[in-house]
């Protein structure tokens, strides 16, 4: 084994002490997991997504739990950009990186809370949430049409100078066009996956569970779907990428990486351990050593490839 | 035990060692475990706890934990200690069932202790606790606690005799306890809220404090009973979570000024006043 790895990343143009991000989402504004994980173990985390004013979710039943996973149908419930600002930023402690989610339901919402965020000295960057699986409008429909995803980014461009980022859709049925659209329109990097449209039923009620009858898949049974979008959007792309989709393990978070990510974000296992993201962090570097590699970086596309794929 | 007062302390996660899992009957279970460093816990506080002991490799699914009640085991471990934690379930789905299958010896994972605890009555008042089925499991130690201080009744409901979960343990606090099943097989024929009628009736309604836990339709019927009799009523609601501490969003209930509240983080326990009953699913 060779000397000390190197865990630092940069990913979009902004500084990590490791590549290992929290899904927005799945982490609250942060200070939720202080009694379980110092957040300067990771390299960031994103927050839950923000509008211009608070917003409640969808009525319950919200949740519900599916083989190796859970559908999510909450619906950018969150307290707004001002007390986020205000309130939850500043208790946050010194050396946290912070990326903001951004979710609106036209460009120019986007574009005035993205440019608000942005401008916060405690901002790293922003996400655009253009991909909410439950939400009428907004959102999905920017990440399922390559148009409407590249005009928004550029509106949000326009707006912000500090590291953009762009979290994609998987209900699309080719993903390199929306990351090429998102690279054309000036994105500095590229989230993917969000969560994956889905539907569940209870056969006692005849009814949907989730009152919102749609909602969002996420866990362990979208890693292998999330990590196929990664590796094809990494081909089709210069920009870098995080990968995110099921990541329960060091193990899961490494294939991402050899797959074309930079960085990786860890979501819904979160919840099931509220350590995972420093567990994720430390088996990297476990990783990295056992395997030679003198840098965590150098894991991004290591991927080995004997022929060409097939599609 | 000692007298010495519970202590809420911040929330850990830790794996548990199953000492006991003793089938109650009824589909019922009393699960005990040794948690090692467990900061102590309000009475009316939940952990969650893995669905199924931890095997050789880790398994995803099914892949949310189960909030659950604190049933017995409050006071926290003396320094690099372990304390007994007891949890009252039953086996209904996936995750309870592969609970129910935990031997001694084996381990769970455990997010705990969440939630916050019952507000206590008035000095002068008398205490009514509501239990049915497992809700029974969050009222034990609160029982236990107020009647130190004041009358406490226990009004204890269930399908059938097996089902009336930590009887025993309910007779052995000496408070006036009723039964209540739908057969018949134990205590009054009926519901529990058969129970709490004449206790109602009787009471005025500034020397009655409620708790009531139960199954949602049980705990609106009797939140609608005290509501009539000008009775304070406080409520310890289930919900299904994937987190327990405040994240997933995924367990809130409608309230009455509108809006919702997250049962992991503002409940479970509430004054039954401030939940919107006709939005709960």
């Amino acid at each position: 084994m060779s000397g000390p790895v190197e865990t630092a990343v940069e990913f979009a143009g902004i500084p990590l002490r490791n590549p290992v991000l929290t899904a927005s989402g799945t982490f609250g504004y942060g200070s939720e997991f202080g009694p379980f994980l110092d957040l300067r173990r990771i390299g960031g985390f994103v927050g839950k997504s923000l509008t211009l004013e608070p917003r409640f979710g969808n009525p319950p039943p919200r949740i519900a739990e599916s083989p190796a996973g859970m559908l999510n149908a909450i619906s950018i419930e969150n307290i707004g950009v001002d007390a986020f600002l205000e309130e939850k930023l500043p208790a946050l402690p010194e050396g946290v990186v912070v990326i903001a989610s951004c979710f609106g339901t036209d460009p120019d919402d986007y574009a005035r809370l993205a440019a608000r965020l942005s401008d916060s000295p405690r901002v790293s960057g922003v996400e655009i949430n253009a991909s909410c699986p439950h939400v009428k409008s907004g959102g999905i429909e920017f990440g399922q049409d390559p148009e409407l995803l590249k005009d928004l980014v550029r509106r949000v461009r326009e707006h912000v100078s500090g590291p953009l980022i762009v979290k994609l859709s998987p209900n699309v049925t080719r993903i390199a066009p929306m990351a090429e659209v998102c690279q054309e329109a000036g994105a500095d990097g590229i989230t993917l996956i969000n969560a994956i449209q889905s539907m569940e039923v209870d056969v006692e009620t005849r009814r949907p569970v989730l009152a919102n009858v749609l909602g969002g898949l996420s866990g362990p049974a979208i890693r292998p779907i999330a990590l196929r979008m990664v590796w094809q959007a990494s081909r089709a792309v210069d920009i870098p990428i995080c990968g995110v989709g099921g990541i329960a393990s060091a193990e899961d978070a490494v294939k991402f990486l050899l797959c074309g990510a930079t960085a990786i974000q860890v979501g819904t296992i979160n919840y099931v351990n509220p350590m995972a993201a420093g567990e994720i962090a430390d088996g990297i570097l476990a990783y990295a050593q056992r395997h030679g590699f003198s840098r965590v970086a150098d894991l991004t596309g290591a991927l080995e490839l004997d022929r060409a794929p097939v599609s | 035990m000692t007298e010495s007062p519970p202590v809420n302390g911040l929330p850990i996660r830790t794996l548990a060692e199953v000492v006991e899992n003793r089938a109650e009957g009824g589909g019922g279970f009393c699960l005990t475990l040794s948690v090692p460093g467990w900061p102590g816990a309000l009475p009316g506080q939940f952990v969650m706890i893995s669905a199924g002991a931890c095997a050789a490799v880790e398994r995803w699914d099914p892949l949310l934990p189960r909030p659950m009640a604190v049933y017995r085991g409050h006071r926290p471990a003396e320094a690099g200690g372990t304390t007994e934690v007891q949890i009252l379930f039953k086996a209904t789905g996936a995750g309870t069932r592969l609970l129910a299958e935990t031997a001694p010896g084996q381990r769970v994972r455990m997010v705990g202790p969440l939630g916050v605890g019952f507000p206590p009555p008035g000095p002068d008042q008398r205490v009514c606790l509501v239990g049915g089925g497992t809700g029974t499991a969050s009222l034990y130690e609160w029982a236990l606690q107020c009647a130190r201080t004041q009358p406490v009744s226990v009004l204890l409901g269930a399908r059938r005799a097996q089902e009336l979960v930590g009887l025993a343990d309910f007779e052995a606090l000496g408070v006036d306890l009723r039964c209540a099943t739908e057969d018949g097989s134990r205590g009054t024929l009926g519901r529990v809220t058969a129970l709490l009628e004449p206790l109602l009736a009787e009471a005025e309604p500034g020397e009655l404090s409620l708790y009531v836990c139960g199954p949602t339709p049980m705990m609106r019927a009797c939140s609608q009973m005290a509501v009539r009799s000008g009775v304070r009523c406080i409520v310890s609601l289930e919900n299904n979570m994937a987190c327990g501490f405040g994240v997933c969003l995924g367990c809130a209930v409608p309230m009455t000024e509108g809006g919702f509240s997250l049962v992991c983080r503002a409940g479970p326990i509430y004054d039954a006043r401030d939940v919107d009953w006709a939005g709960l699913p």
